[in-house]
């Protein structure tokens, strides 16, 4: 009976290294408890419509206070307002806070279709692809440029998240599309030549550019008060 | 009668231990399994996490502008005559406007950057661009290298050993001033793996400094930086 008695205590530290072990894995589920991945989507998708309905009533908000303004105006006859009126739309059209159309070119980016032998870092667009780019608008003379709608500014973030890129505020998945104002052709010569694009195609990322005759770059769309804005700016007169 | 006994012994030990084995195996397979799953899981969730987080902060700020313009469209309730707060309100809107655009020369704490190349390798406009980038990416609210203000439509060159911004040629040292969150700034250059250990690395010499009071030019205004000739404003 000895030697089956040591064999019980074998079979049996198994067991209650497979309890532990079970025992384990049920805890740390439990731990996480948090919130799945289906609950923060639909969460996400919740805070998203938020978000258009917020940015349907403030649109309808800004036509309500051009209207206003307008008509503040004309009824008036007085020249200070009007004056200031103008002021503030030439302001705000410089700014790119207004929404402008001209002739142009329209680019789209897109991840390779499927990766290649090399690492899938290098088959996928980053904020690194997207800086050389917009700099290479610039300096073939584009006066209004927008990625996915977003209108870049000066001091536009482009950033790379995980999968997506944060532009000013929002986050985009691929595709990437480009809107540049200016001399069209000037802008797709540049384009076609540039070193970024090059690189860009040799790593097969879809890379496509064509001209647009009349095209529209939405305004750059303000998140909090103006006052935010300035704040820690103080306007100095050399 | 002994032997039967121990045989029907080791028979019941052998099954048990045969299916304790199948038992452990499965277990392993599965604790492997979850775990894949666990991490692919988490990935997900913390994107989504910060997507929300995201997503929450910029209702917030258009809560905010929304009750800003309300309070703006009050102001003008009596349209037969506008009141000072009317006529203060444009003022301040027209100013901040000029400020984004960078029409206006403005006035904080930040960063001051001195950038020369001392070793081999002359500093680029992708050196430069990933600099500036950098900053923008931690909230920057005015940036101008050589007192050249950076605004939409500011391009850097590269002109023979030295850059070229809003086409006026500059020379080394470059010298950026970052008016922000001067902390904010100064911690996302020096990030471990980041564009100051990269800089070092091509041996270019950095110098950071914080200011209490950085002051930064307005762009020219004379139509060959800001550019709005091709552009026709549509009506809000």
């Amino acid at each position: 009976m000895k030697q089956y008695r040591s064999m019980f205590f074998v079979v049996l530290m198994l067991f209650g290294i497979v309890l532990v072990m079970q025992f384990r894995t049920v805890m740390e589920r439990g731990a996480e408890g948090g919130p799945t991945s289906r609950e923060l989507a639909l969460r996400l998708d919740a805070e998203q419509n938020a978000g258009k309905q917020l940015n349907e009533s403030l649109s309808a908000l800004e036509s309500q206070y051009g209207e206003k303004l307008k008509r503040i105006g004309e009824n008036q006859g007085n020249t200070e307002f009007m004056d200031l009126i103008a002021k503030r739309d030439l302001a705000f059209f410089q700014a790119g806070l207004t929404a402008v159309k001209g002739s142009g070119i329209v680019m789209t980016l897109n991840d390779a279709a499927a990766p290649g032998e090399l690492a899938l870092e290098d088959y996928i667009i980053h904020d690194s692809d997207i800086v050389p780019l917009l700099n290479d608008l610039r300096k073939a003379g584009a006066e209004a440029i927008s990625i996915n709608g977003e209108r870049v500014l000066g001091m536009t973030k482009t950033v790379c998240a995980g999968p997506t890129i944060l532009i000013n505020s929002s986050r985009y998945p691929v595709p990437f599309e480009f809107k540049a104002i200016g001399d069209p052709e000037v802008l797709y010569e540049a384009l076609e030549n540039s070193e970024s694009v090059g690189v860009l195609r040799l790593y097969d990322i879809r890379v496509e550019i064509r001209i647009e005759p009349e095209l529209t770059i939405g305004k750059y769309r303000i998140y909090g008060s103006m006052d935010e804005l300035m704040t820690g700016l103080e306007v100095v007169v050399p | 009668m002994k032997t039967g006994k121990s045989f029907a012994l080791t028979l019941a030990i052998t099954l048990v231990c045969l299916i304790m084995g199948i038992i452990i195996a499965w277990q392993y397979g599965s604790v492997k399994a979850n775990t894949q799953v666990a991490s692919f899981e988490k990935k997900r969730v913390s994107e989504l996490a910060e997507d929300i987080l995201q997503e929450r902060s910029n209702n917030e700020k258009l809560q905010q502008r929304i009750e800003e313009l309300q309070l703006e469209l009050a102001a003008f309730n009596n349209e037969e005559s506008v009141g000072r707060d009317a006529t203060d309100q444009l003022r301040k809107d027209v100013k901040a406007a000029r400020v984004m655009a960078g029409l206006e020369t403005v006035k904080g704490s930040g960063l001051l950057i001195v950038l020369d190349a001392e070793g081999d390798l002359i500093i680029e406009d992708r050196h430069m661009l990933e600099l500036i980038n950098e900053l923008r990416a931690s909230d920057v609210q005015a940036i101008s290298i050589n007192d050249e203000r950076i605004v939409a439509t500011s391009e850097i060159r590269k002109a023979g050993r030295y850059l070229m911004v809003n086409g006026h040629q500059l020379v080394t040292p470059y010298v950026v001033k970052a008016i922000g969150d001067p902390l904010k700034m100064e911690n996302s250059l020096r990030l471990l793996g980041g564009i100051l250990e990269k800089f070092t690395l091509y041996k270019f010499k950095v110098q950071l400094t914080q200011e209490d009071s950085l002051i930064i030019p307005a762009v020219r205004d004379d139509g060959t930086v800001l550019r709005t000739d091709l552009l026709t404003p549509i009506e809000p």
